[in-house]
């Protein structure tokens, strides 16, 4: 804010920086620039020029052909793109439900238990190896996951013979009815180093006394968990439910490598489905069209979640002030 | 009137939209037309037969064109396949580049003029006399981009086909005679399965799995009826007797347990190392694989044609295209001249691939001798019948996610025949 005074008969300007809110915001303006525009390179042109080409029939050279609405009708009534959809509903449980849920209790576990007990180092050193698989390309991941998984020489199923369970072999990629199954499982040993570092992380902020006190009172560990741990790491829970979610719909690499989308279908997700349209077959309109909902999909979980964390941490500061 | 802050703004988004504009446009500068570099994409392996022969190639032809540089860049085949478009689209295209045949391929760029027309240089050079009827039919592209007739896209120096691999020590091991009709064929798989051995390797994830079945049906059918499969020359009907034998009896094998029921997930890699392994006696499968199986497999081999069929897997190799907008397209054609020339096909042959136009005294490995002989039966019968993937875009994926329910036994014949009928005609161009 900027007011003129009069001094000695002359005017000068003064400045009030204190009162000013909107001097600071300006000057961050300038430092998120390049970003911005980066962001509107990389990510906002390419989704509207991919957004303009859903609303075509192209096939990737030559003059695309405006069709209007006709590919997004002709998604409404495709059971291959429903089912595709359907499956990445699994992959949100594989990908997000299921890693937070374990992340929780075994970054619990390793935090107040083994820290405890066998020293930090030892937690460090586990926490590590749940997290090695989030460092390892998903391409190695997928073809190591497939040998173990072959149906007549993986180790899977030598080792339920070796132990006395050969009839519970399986054909774990091949067989339509437990492909899908297979892969959830693989992604969640691939997820699940995320959310225990995130949780191992918040855990370490969470007052030590709060804990001292409940045991004090008698509290067992699962109470301690639910009523302490739980409530202190919400903002992170939150996170990365978020981000795991957005992970499982856009998965990709994993059914590349493992499934090819196979067998029968069985294991396609929309990320795969639209690369098939794309590529394969070519019909880039409709590629786009399935990858413009996906993006739409992807965008409004974001907001709504974070929106309701924006709420659920208001909330919280409410309480506490 | 601009403040001084807002003044900065402006210009650090003039310089970053002007740095992006840069970037953007960077990659378009060629090397431009000066007659003195031959820039060639191709993507064979350096130690495979199509390999080594380009190689020589660009030696030779060094040698018989000094001055001329040559900028050669090994791609990845999924590499040239998926961004084909773009780079030919753009000022970066090659002088020379390997390509897919195939309507959704080759027909297709030739179809939005991205190609140049070679048929004059292929009648100037004689390379239409080289090639046999069957090889030519994937270098001809109409203005539908529909292959067998039309001008000339692309050259093929090599052919491929497929035929059945046996392990010969396997047969005599378990006292089982090597099959020269199909009768002997599953008697012989009956024999093995009755030793606990699936008797042919096979992968339900990729091509494997549906070349099988597309064998089958080729066994009952003729030449018009892959015209008609394969160039629209006629109604595909899935349901006719060739495609409804080949169904039926797939799953069938699978049933008898000549094929692993287990099968449907693993791909072609797979087959072929339980072939190298000694595990599966038998496969049927693709002139691609021989080179592997002459380096890889310890035991004596063989191969003959699928027995009781005039028609089998094959086509021209991949071709050498020229992009339109090629900056020397005299040197791309010499290339291709001297890939035709009788050194560079002799040496194709000997290293293990299917020339198309060497001097058969040329070739002395045994083996070559006997692979180039067998392609040498199918050309003369004209017995080249395509890949079943090949009619529509897509079909592919189509093809294997329906074999794999016949393999699964979650879908019986007639429904994988009604499956593939409504995926063909829904994109099956019509002239």
């Amino acid at each position: 804010m900027t007011v003129t005074v009069e001094r000695g008969g002359r005017v000068v300007e003064k400045r009030h920086h204190a009162k000013s809110p909107r001097r600071p915001r300006d000057s961050y303006a300038l430092f998120l620039l390049p970003g911005a525009l980066a962001f509107t390179a990389v990510i906002v042109v390419p989704f509207l020029m991919n957004t303009g080409v859903s609303f075509t029939d192209w096939q990737g050279v030559g003059s695309p052909e405006w069709s209007g609405l006709a590919n997004y009708r002709e998604l409404m009534d495709d059971s291959e793109f429903w089912a595709s959809f359907r499956h990445s509903l699994f992959m949100v449980v594989a990908m997000a439900a299921v890693p937070t849920a374990l992340g929780l209790v075994l970054a619990a576990a390793l935090f107040d238990f083994v820290g405890k007990h066998f020293g930090s180092a030892t937690a460090s050193l586990l926490r590590a190896c749940f997290y090695l698989p989030q460092v390892l390309p998903i391409a190695v991941a997928g073809i190591v996951w497939s040998w173990i998984l072959a149906p007549d020489n993986g180790s899977l199923n030598e080792l339920l013979k070796a132990v006395g369970l050969g009839s519970w072999q399986q054909d774990w990629l091949g067989d339509p009815d437990i492909a899908l199954y297979s892969v959830m499982g693989v992604m969640v040993w691939v997820q699940i180093g995320f959310p225990l570092v995130i949780f191992m992380a918040g855990l370490q902020r969470v007052d030590p006394q709060l804990y001292e006190a409940a045991e004090l009172d008698g509290a067992g560990w699962w109470r301690r968990f639910w009523h302490i741990t739980l409530q202190q790491i919400r903002p992170e829970i939150y996170v990365v439910l978020l981000w795991c979610t957005i992970a499982a719909l856009k998965v990709f690499g994993a059914v590349y490598v493992l499934t090819k989308g196979g067998p029968g279908g069985a294991t396609n997700v929309p990320s795969y489905f639209s690369f098939t349209t794309f590529f394969e077959k070519t019909q880039v309109g409709y590629g786009a069209a399935i990858s413009t909902v996906l993006t739409v999909i992807i965008l409004a979980l974001a907001l709504i979640g974070l929106k309701f964390q924006t709420r659920a941490e208001d909330l919280e500061e409410g309480i506490r002030t | 009137m601009l403040t001084a802050q807002k003044r900065v703004v402006a210009t650090a988004a003039a310089v970053m939209s002007g740095a992006l504009l840069l970037a953007s446009c960077g990659g378009s500068e060629s090397s431009g037309s000066d007659g003195k570099t031959l820039k060639l994409w191709h993507y064979e392996a350096p130690d495979s037969a199509m390999g080594a022969a380009w190689n020589e190639a660009i030696k030779e032809f060094k040698r018989t064109h000094p001055g001329v540089t040559v900028k050669f860049e090994s791609k990845g085949f999924e590499q040239i396949q998926k961004t084909a478009q773009m780079v030919l689209n753009s000022g970066d295209a090659p002088d020379l580049m390997e390509y897919n045949k195939g309507n959704a391929t080759a027909g297709l760029l030739s179809k939005q003029g991205l190609l140049t027309d070679l048929t004059d240089e292929a009648t100037e050079r004689g390379w239409d006399k080289k090639l046999s009827a069957g090889v030519r039919t994937t270098s001809q592209y109409d203005a539908n981009g529909v292959m067998g007739s039309g001008k000339w896209y692309g050259i093929p120096n090599y052919a491929e086909y497929t035929m059945v691999f046996y392990n010969k020590e396997l047969f005599k091991k378990h006292g089982i005679a090597e099959p020269t009709t199909l009768d002997e064929l599953t008697t012989a798989m009956d024999k093995f399965v009755a030793e606990g051995i699936t008797p042919l390797a096979n992968a339900g994830s990729e091509y494997p799995a549906q070349q099988y079945l597309y064998q089958l049906a080729l066994s009952k059918a003729d030449r018009p009826w892959v015209d008609s499969y394969e160039l629209y020359k006629g109604k595909t009907d899935f349901h006719d007797a060739a495609w409804t034998y080949g169904a039926e009896t797939f799953a069938d094998w699978v049933k008898k347990g000549y094929i692993s029921e287990k099968s449907s997930g693993l791909k072609a890699e797979d087959a072929g190392i339980s072939f190298i392994q000694g595990k599966s006696p038998i496969l049927f499968s693709g002139s691609w694989w021989y080179g592997r199986f002459k380096s890889d497999a310890k035991f004596d081999w063989g191969t003959f044609l699928w027995p009781d069929s005039n028609l089998t897997l094959g086509s021209g190799g991949n071709l050498w295209v020229v992009p339109k907008g090629a900056k020397n397209k005299d040197l791309a054609y010499d290339f291709i001249d001297i890939t035709m020339s009788k050194k560079i096909q002799n040496l194709l042959g000997n290293k293990g691939g299917v020339p198309v136009a060497a001097d058969p005294a040329a070739i002395t490995d045994p083996q070559a001798k006997s692979l180039i002989a067998n392609f040498n039966t199918l050309a003369d019968r004209d017995g080249l019948a395509f890949y079943p993937d090949w009619p529509v875009p897509g079909f592919y994926d189509v093809l294997v996610s329906g074999t794999q329910k016949l393999i699964t036994d979650s879908e019986k014949p007639d429904a994988y025949l009604s499956a593939l009928q409504e995926a063909y005609d829904k994109d099956v161009p019509t002239k």
